[in-house]
């Protein structure tokens, strides 16, 4: 019984991390069609960030969040202004670009930062462990728990409660239809590339101290991401959430009872069944093609 | 039949087939004909991706799969080669010998005749592209979705082959292999022999692959490519001719991978990996995806820049690289072939205008 | 000049005769290695891609004995010229690159690897063009080249001291993780042989993929099984997220130590020293071992990369075998010099390296090294609890009965 529950406690774990890193991809696949394949070095980015505040500056994990943020996030401003914007017509091109935009945000990483592994510092009252009904939980994993549902409600907020986010929505439906009410698409889009990359970063730096930070992690994390986003469904924040807790919980149970090379192979034979016959997605939201 | 556009693709076929044939005559040193062939391989698999891709529009992300099964095949038959050489007990690979494998598994008994080995290092991935073909296009599952099914694909190989160390040598691939012989003629990586079994048949390919894109068949996959609903609606059976596409892309790549175990000497998961199946997509890109000869060109062009941008720009050269393709996909989205078509439009500066307000009012009423 | 038919004919039956006849591709063969006052040599480490972490660091330390060998005044008065290449930690362009170093700039030596993998792929190119590669890292024994010069240990040499230290200090229940490769699977192999003789057991054994960082499921099992210790295989930046979530799990070193063949220095700085704190190695090489030579080394390493940069038990030998490969050199006359001729001249050949005398088994071209056993400390350092009384001789294939690697190649396979 212990052992279930605190497998079932890993599952959500994994579930966490996975949404986390998916959430900023779904919303920029969902609204602009943009297959990025540097989310990965974003995540990235936002570990170096978190090592670079830390490590310089004195600021710890948790203030350092907003930082990174905006920091990763002004990176994908940038990148969606000079480059990806031109795009927009042709979204499998999308692919090609941002693999080689990947390939140089790691490249530099590494002339700037230094090949070597760095690592993040965890608050002193995160890197304990509490015991729960006899069951051991580490704190840490329940801190990203936390903010991985404060960022998802953030999200849903700002999407279905802000001008922002209507004005998102119309464009997802219908571009030209927003864009003859007078809505700036090009600047919305900005905005939303800049907020999926800000969530990037903020995953990268709460993984920072759970794994390790070199110049190529963001590549672990992309291909997962991806099929979390297809299994949820295009644009729709819940089925993204649900789909990471399916995969993070069938991963965590699968590894349990196999190995964890075989768990991952179960995983994305399930992925490619669930895309054969419902492409659209576990919860798929309408949208007007 | 023969109009201009057709009469400069024969040019440069013929061109293309005479510089790489002839290429021994100008080069008489063993590295640099070994290098050569690798370019001309990885040449060949990426004709194969422009066939399913730039002709048929199957983004596959997963053309190293097929690549990689038809490394292993050709590995599997080399290693057997070395058998007793390299081997401790029983006449089994070495690398089973370490996984405590006291007999040879049934799958590779195959593997001890050439023929055997040659055919299934097509056959295979052949076999693998028509049923994951049928899965998928049969659901008429399209553009992204193909991608990722076939990503997924790549993955769960690679996972497969490197967790299956018994009878797969794992994360090392299979390695110490033999020389290919078959009919008293060794293929040494390193001789002409050899260079002319790789030129040759990349020559074989793309001749044979620029007449089948010249046949009706090969002109329904090039409207499947751009309106799958119209070839549909005009009763032909679009998923039919995918498959067909598909299944030739995975062949080709096959029989590249099979010289490609050849050329290095092993085979690797690495080969089945998904840095090697995005590059080649990228390769394809380059050289430009809607032409076989320009996207084999791209592969070639791009290994050859990598290999000696590497030598002077230790540390640069994957950023000088990554900005390279962001720029080409920017600005020359058919590839480096169509520079001249770009200077020629410049120069037709109205027309292209006039291009471009057509696609953006097709646009606007959701056509395109 | 007026070509007649006749020359011609000639010529034209000359050149079919070069572009036919293979014995054209081995012509420059005969041609001096050491011409021109210099000695080239390839070196071929990682500087891009998943294992640049570790292999940057080999590379630094190459160059470094290189340097140092050119200021001494060379060899024999004659310099060694490094050419550098970067494999970006891909096996096929580890092999295209070795070509390149062997064939087109004809070097005598190389030095490179980190992984198995890599040396593999490379293995056809020195043995087929009969060079010579100088493999710094520890591996799973196994192989008997005559074209390798393995300076890294073997599973005996880190296992038989401290398998029978651990199963004294903490209890015979094992719990082997490793990554899911020949390395990991070959060392707990040797491992399970010594803890039968030893009366111990194994009460898991688990492989993740390598690059993984999601340990919670392993752990869980750990937590079940409650084994005396953990010996971990496990590589690369797993090393880290593996130590990382060990903590956060709540686990305590002091009763459920993990036991590595494969956590250094690089990977404690990189998880941070709390985490690494109370966690065993067994190596012949720390960064803290006292000795003149080891101050000297650690001494330049810092000075050249860093005050906060960490020399490890891979980047030792990747520094003292370019000494060794100086010494062998020496040897020789300027126009004996070549692949072959410096393995025979390196066998027996003996060094004071920072972990102490070191030897060239003149059998097997593996190294005699000095293993030790060390904790890991919350600075970052390790501390040396047992060095081993002697030298330990290096046996590939040590767990492998009626099996020797000889100087004339594998016996009794």
């Amino acid at each position: 019984m212990e052992v279930f529950i605190s497998q079932i406690f890993t599952g959500l774990s994994i579930a966490s991390i996975l949404l986390l890193v998916a959430l900023g991809l779904a919303i920029i696949y969902g609204s602009m069609g943009v297959i990025n394949l540097a989310h990965g070095e974003f995540v990235m980015l936002g570990a170096y960030a978190t090592w670079f505040l830390q490590q310089y500056a004195g600021i710890g994990l948790i203030p350092s969040l907003v930082l990174v943020f905006l920091m990763v996030g002004s990176i994908g401003w940038v990148i969606e202004r000079g480059i990806v914007r031109h795009l927009y017509h042709r979204p499998l091109d999308t692919i090609l670009a941002t693999w080689g935009i990947g390939i140089m945000l790691q490249q530099l990483v590494r002339l700037t930062a230094g090949a070597e592994l760095r690592y993040v510092e965890l608050p002193e009252s995160l890197s304990r462990s509490v015991d729960l009904l006899g069951i051991n939980f580490s704190v840490y994993r329940l801190f990203i728990l936390l903010v991985t549902g404060l960022l998802i409600l953030l999200t849903w907020l700002l999407l279905m409660r802000t001008e922002y986010g209507t004005k998102l929505r119309a464009i997802t439906q219908n571009r030209e239809m927003a864009e003859c009410s007078g809505i700036d698409s090009q600047r919305i889009f900005g905005l939303t590339f800049a907020f999926g990359a800000g969530l990037a970063g903020v995953a990268g730096s709460l993984v920072a101290p759970i794994k390790s930070v070199s110049p190529d992690m963001g590549t672990h994390y992309v291909v997962d991401a991806f099929m979390v986003v297809v299994l949820g469904g295009v644009g729709s924040v819940a089925g993204t959430a649900a789909a990471s807790g399916i995969l993070g919980e069938v991963t965590a149970g699968m590894a349990y009872l196999l190995n964890d090379t075989l768990a991952k192979v179960i995983v994305f034979i399930a992925v490619v069944m669930l895309i054969r016959f419902r492409p659209q997605g576990l919860f798929s939201q309408l949208v007007r093609k | 039949m023969m109009n201009s556009k057709s009469l400069r693709t024969l040019i440069g076929y013929t061109i293309f087939s005479a510089a790489v044939l002839l290429l021994p005559l100008l080069i008489d040193d063993a590295y640099t004909l070994n290098k050569f062939s690798r370019y001309l391989i990885l040449g060949l698999a990426t004709l194969g991706l422009s066939l399913a891709w730039g002709y048929t529009g199957i983004l596959n992300l997963g053309h190293a799969a097929f690549f990689g099964l038809g490394a292993y095949c050709m590995a599997m038959y080399l290693k057997l080669q070395t058998v007793p050489v390299h081997t401790g007990t029983g006449g089994l690979p070495d690398f089973m010998v370490w996984n405590n494998v006291e007999q040879l598994p049934w799958f590779w008994e195959p593997f001890h005749w050439s023929y055997l080995a040659i055919t299934a290092g097509i056959g295979i991935p052949v076999l693998l592209a028509v049923m994951l073909g049928w899965f998928v296009f049969r659901a008429r599952i399209a553009g992204v979705f193909v991608a990722i099914i076939t990503l997924a694909m790549l993955v769960i190989i690679n996972l497969l082959l490197i967790d299956q160390q018994r009878y797969t040598g794992g994360f090392n691939g299979i390695t110490d292999l033999a020389w290919l012989t078959i009919g008293g003629i060794e293929f040494d990586p390193y001789s002409k022999t050899f260079y002319y079994l790789s030129a040759g048949s990349l020559v074989v390919c793309l001749l044979g692959t620029g007449i089948f894109t010249h046949t009706k068949a090969g002109l329904i996959l090039q409207a499947i490519r751009n309106d799958p609903d119209r070839v549909r609606f005009l009763g032909y059976d679009v998923s039919a001719y995918q498959i067909l596409a598909f299944a030739l892309s995975a062949g080709i790549a096959g029989l590249a991978g099979m010289l490609y175990a050849m050329v290095l000497e092993f085979a690797s998961p690495t080969f089945v990996g998904v840095s090697l199946s995005l590059s080649m997509v990228i390769w394809c890109a380059v050289g430009g995806r809607g032409s076989l000869l320009a996207a084999t060109l791209g592969a070639i062009l791009v290994n050859a820049a990598q290999g000696s941008l590497s030598e002077n720009f230790l540390e640069t050269w994957q950023l000088i690289l990554g900005g390279f393709f962001v720029l080409i996909v920017l600005f020359l989205p058919k590839g480096l072939i169509s520079i001249g078509e770009l200077i020629r439009w410049r120069r037709k500066r109205t027309d292209r205008v006039q291009v471009q307000v057509l696609s953006s009012t097709k646009r606007a009423r959701g056509i395109s | 000049m007026a070509i007649n038919r006749r020359s011609f004919l000639k010529g034209a039956a000359g050149a079919a005769a070069a572009v036919g006849f293979p014995h054209i591709w081995v012509k420059d063969l005969g041609q001096a290695y050491a011409s021109g006052g210099e000695i080239k040599v390839g070196v071929l480490y990682s500087l891009t891609g998943t294992t640049a972490v570790v292999e940057k660091s080999l590379h630094n330390a190459t160059l470094m004995a290189i340097e140092e060998i050119n200021a001494q005044g060379g060899i024999n008065g004659m310099k060694i010229t490094p050419i550098v290449e970067d494999p970006a930690s891909d096996p096929a362009t580890f092999s295209d690159k070795a070509r390149k170093l062997v064939m087109g700039d004809r070097c005598v030596s190389v030095f490179g690897s980190y992984t198995s993998a890599s040396r593999k792929a490379v293995l056809p190119v020195f043995e087929k063009r009969r060079n010579l590669y100088w493999y710094p890292t520890l591996y799973e024994g196994r192989e008997c080249s005559k074209n390798v010069i393995y300076t890294g240990a073997t599973p005996n040499q880190q296992q038989k001291d401290f398998i029978p230290w651990l199963t004294e200090n903490f209890g015979k229940r094992f719990f082997l993780v490793g990554s899911n490769y020949i390395y990991p699977k070959e060392e707990n192999n040797v491992c399970k042989i010594l803890l039968e003789q030893l009366g111990g057991e194994v009460v898991g054994e688990e492989y993740v993929p390598l690059g993984h960082s999601e340990f919670s499921s392993v752990l869980n099992k750990i937590r079940d099984t409650k084994p005396d210790v953990i010996f971990s295989t496990v590589v690369g930046d797993s090393v880290i997220a593996l130590h990382r979530q060990y903590k956060s799990a709540g686990f305590d070193p002091e009763k459920m130590p993990m036991a590595s063949l494969t956590t250094s220095e690089v990977e404690i700085a990189a998880m941070g020293g709390e985490y690494g704190a109370g966690h065993f190695t067994s190596a012949p090489y720390f960064m803290v071992h006292e000795s003149p030579e080891n101050e000297k080394f650690v001494e330049s390493y810092k000075r050249l990369y860093g005050a906060d940069s960490v020399t490890h038990f891979v980047s030792e030998p990747a520094y003292f075998q370019v000494h060794l490969f100086k010494q062998a050199v020496a040897k020789l006359a300027a126009s004996d010099i070549s692949p072959e001729n410096i393995r025979d001249a390196v066998q027996g050949e003996e060094l004071m390296a920072p972990q102490g005398l070191v030897g060239i088994d003149g059998e097997n071209l593996h190294t005699n090294l000095w293993p030790k056993i060390a904790v890991c400390q919350s600075n970052g350092q390790f501390k040396v609890i047992k060095q081993s009384a002697e030298r330990v001789r290096p046996l590939p294939y040590w767990a492998y009965q009626g099996q020797s690697c000889t100087a004339s190649g594998l016996k009794g396979a």
